[in-house]
């Protein structure tokens, strides 16, 4: 632990004050974490876990196994921490795409796909910290009011790939469409839905 | 068969999916965005777009999980920095509840001086940390109330407003993400908008990657309709610009 000087503090301090562009800076924490810092770790999963295992479990299904997947990323997060470049994408980004990428990887893979289970209900979503349920909450109404302005094609190819898991090419033969107008339906699709949730490359 | 580059372009969307199953084809196109700055651009934007599907499905994690990922890492080596890797600034905007002990720890370390600051800044930082605590209580019994709804518009200065409102409250949270970002000297305005009487109902947070924090404007009347205007910084006590936005509450 490195000692500070009241300088540091100081100027650390007027980013610490939450409510007033107080979001803890994620970026931040995985160059931290990249150093061993296992309380900034901490800070990390309790950020992201929940997006992480909800998506998986959106792809995965199987509760138990999409545990597992969680785990695994989770652990590649830690262990590849240092292969994080702001530079490319936020580390929100990193540590989902990192989700998705295993999520797929399970469900490509032949084993799983028997085990696949597309009976298990949603659970309703919980988290104990109100604020976090606030943001979970409104990030789930903004995606629903963008992905509601799409047209009914893009919409579809778009969940199916992301949520569902489904190469572009399944999703071609799901929807009766050429694999070509797949491609731009779900290019143009995301176009719109990063205009509309107004995020920043 | 060789892929024209214009075919290349459009797999920008389903390569942010993850929808390429041919290692053939993802190769390809990676091997493509390597060379292709406009197509590496359009692929941070579109993985900031599935980064927020991915937020919209959050779930509550097992509660077992915490306890084997915090053991398994224990026992897992990092990989060390790549050979080219840039040194990065060691800048780090932490959460209040992994700062404040980290913070406590540095003063132990550091000297009697250090010590004092730290005091001054903790109490501050606490009385911060009640006040946001107070304010989440407040948002979620809007979110809570049984006859809030919630309703998400486009705004003129482009991105999008939610608003949740509860009339058996009468009150209402106002968030917004990708508005137009203002200088200095302006700021973002809300409005409870009412033919007999327009009160002004907060100014909205600085964004934080283009989202602004939950602002909850009470007093809410029946005929109530929000608004927006871009207004000179610190806000004033009646409109002077045309609104970006306006949502009937029907409440």
């Amino acid at each position: 632990m490195m000692a500070m000087d009241p300088g540091d503090i100081q100027r650390a301090q007027p980013e610490a004050v939450p409510g007033r562009g107080g979001e803890p800076d994620l970026d931040g924490l995985l160059v931290l974490v990249a150093r061993g810092d296992e309380p900034a770790f901490e800070a990390v999963y309790s950020r992201l876990a929940g997006a992480a295992y909800g998506l998986i479990r959106k792809v995965v299904r199987d509760p138990a196994q999409s545990e597992e997947v969680t785990q695994e990323v989770l652990l590649e997060v830690w262990r590849t921490a240092s292969r994080f470049d702001p530079a490319k994408g936020s580390a929100a980004t990193w540590v989902l795409t990192i989700a998705h990428r295993r999520a797929i990887d399970r469900v490509r893979s032949v084993t799983a796909t028997a085990a696949r289970d597309h009976l298990v209900a949603e659970p309703a979503p919980a988290s104990d910290e109100v604020a976090e349920a606030v943001e979970a909450s409104l990030d789930r109404e903004r995606v629903r009011h963008c992905l509601d302005g799409l047209t009914e094609l893009q919409r579809e190819s778009i969940t199916l790939a992301y949520y569902g898991g489904y190469s572009y090419r399944q999703v071609a033969g799901l929807l009766g469409a050429t694999l070509s107008s797949i491609k731009t339906r779900i290019r143009d699709g995301l176009i719109r839905m990063r205009d509309c949730l107004g995020v920043s490359g | 068969m060789k892929l024209l580059r214009h075919d290349l372009h459009l797999l920008s969307g389903v390569y942010v999916l993850d929808a390429i199953d041919s290692d053939v084809e993802r190769d390809r196109y990676q091997r493509h965005l390597a060379r292709c700055q406009s197509c590496s651009a359009e692929v941070r934007g579109l993985r900031e777009v599935t980064t927020r599907m991915a937020m919209a499905a959050a779930l509550q994690p097992p509660p077992a999980l915490h306890g084997k990922v915090v053991a398994a890492v224990r026992q897992t080596r990092q990989l060390p920095p790549a050979a080219d890797a840039q040194p990065r600034p060691g800048r780090w905007r932490g959460r209040l509840s992994g700062w404040l002990p980290r913070l406590a720890l540095a003063a132990a370390t550091a000297g009697v001086a250090a010590a004092v600051v730290l005091a001054i800044i903790l109490a501050g930082a606490q009385h911060q940390l009640s006040i946001a605590r107070a304010e989440n209580r407040a948002i979620a019994q809007v979110l809570a109330a049984p006859d809030a709804r919630v309703l998400t518009r486009s705004t003129s200065a482009g991105g999008t407003a939610t608003v949740i409102v509860s009339p058996s409250r009468r009150e209402l949270i106002v968030t917004t993400a990708g508005l137009r970002s203002l200088p200095a000297s302006q700021v973002y305005q809300a409005w409870l908008i009412n033919p007999r009487r327009t009160r002004p109902a907060g100014l909205l947070p600085a964004p934080i990657s283009g989202k602004t924090r939950p602002l909850l404007a009470t007093g809410l009347l029946p005929g109530d309709q929000l608004g927006l205007t871009i207004e000179p910084a610190g806000g004033t006590a009646k409109p002077t610009t045309t609104p970006i936005l306006v949502i009937p509450l029907g409440a």
